[in-house]
């Protein structure tokens, strides 16, 4: 399998759509034989974007949207999120694991995408997230 | 997946809570909901993870606020049989390593130890921190 196959869709901003979007996703992802690690990683992160660019980006905004892409091939796969909210400051998000902020709920998201994934980048002021997963097959 | 959660009083104030599927996004405020029931009358609760098959930083919170309410009332929690995926998460997040248990029987042996300094007052309930 060499050419990269994608599934994209526009999700309005409800957070009861995530959990259908990424059983979509892990249908998608049957055919690449991926390891259950990396399956697990992946759709935690993307979950974890998701509900970011939902409940920050779009401020659980009903008609508002989330366009969310996912490509993959060979060796990677590519998500993208974009919100379309205000932005953030994604330079200075808060380290969750040190004492001060453990108890905080705000920055976990951001946290775990960028230690589950290989690449996280941050556009558009915040609004676009693109992460990357690369791979063995299985 | 959906999340299905069994409760069971394994000794007076020591309760199993089992959780089985996801706890997500959506399912999170389930698992905390069905915990709160039994808050107030449990000194320990045992997690049984062995079917719990993902779980997303809203339950890693529920989790936490649920550490922090037992131990604001002398408890503690136990979190047994972690599936290695979620392990990773735990450890990423550097969230309760000391809460963590290869199995019931581990559990049950830290949990001796525990009520046992409960009683001696050698373990004092933690207040919640300041907001200020």
């Amino acid at each position: 399998m060499s050419a990269t196959q994608a599934l994209e869709d526009r999700l309005v901003t409800r957070l009861e759509f995530i959990p259908g979007f990424l059983l979509k996703v892990e249908k998608f992802l049957e055919q690449f034989q991926l390891s259950q690690e990396i399956l697990f990683q992946t759709k935690l992160a993307l979950e974890e974007a998701l509900t970011n660019a939902m409940r920050h980006g779009n401020k659980l905004n009903p008609s508002l949207f989330v366009h969310v892409r996912l490509a993959a091939d060979k060796d990677r796969i590519t998500i993208e999120v974009k919100d379309q909210g205000e932005g953030f400051d994604f330079m200075h998000v808060e380290d969750p694991t040190t004492i001060a902020n453990i108890d905080k709920p705000s920055g976990r998201g951001v946290f775990l995408m960028k230690n589950l994934m290989d690449s996280v980048e941050f556009l558009e002021n915040g609004c676009f997230v693109r992460m990357i997963k690369t791979f063995d097959r299985a | 997946m959906p999340l299905k959660i069994a409760v069971h009083e394994k000794e007076k104030g020591i309760f199993v809570v089992a959780p089985s599927g996801e706890i997500d996004t959506e399912t999170y405020k389930i698992f905390e909901k069905e915990v709160g029931v039994i808050l107030a009358r449990a000194t320990a609760i045992i997690f049984e993870f062995k079917d719990m098959c993902y779980i997303s930083s809203m339950g890693l919170g529920a989790i936490f606020r649920i550490k922090q309410a037992m131990e604001q009332k002398n408890g503690t929690i136990m979190l047994v049989n972690i599936q290695p995926n979620i392990q990773k998460v735990f450890e990423v997040m550097k969230i309760l390593p000391d809460n963590m248990f290869a199995s019931l029987e581990e559990a049950d042996e830290y949990l001796d130890s525990f009520l046992d300094g409960v009683q001696k007052g050698q373990i004092n309930p933690k207040p919640p921190k300041s907001t200020s």
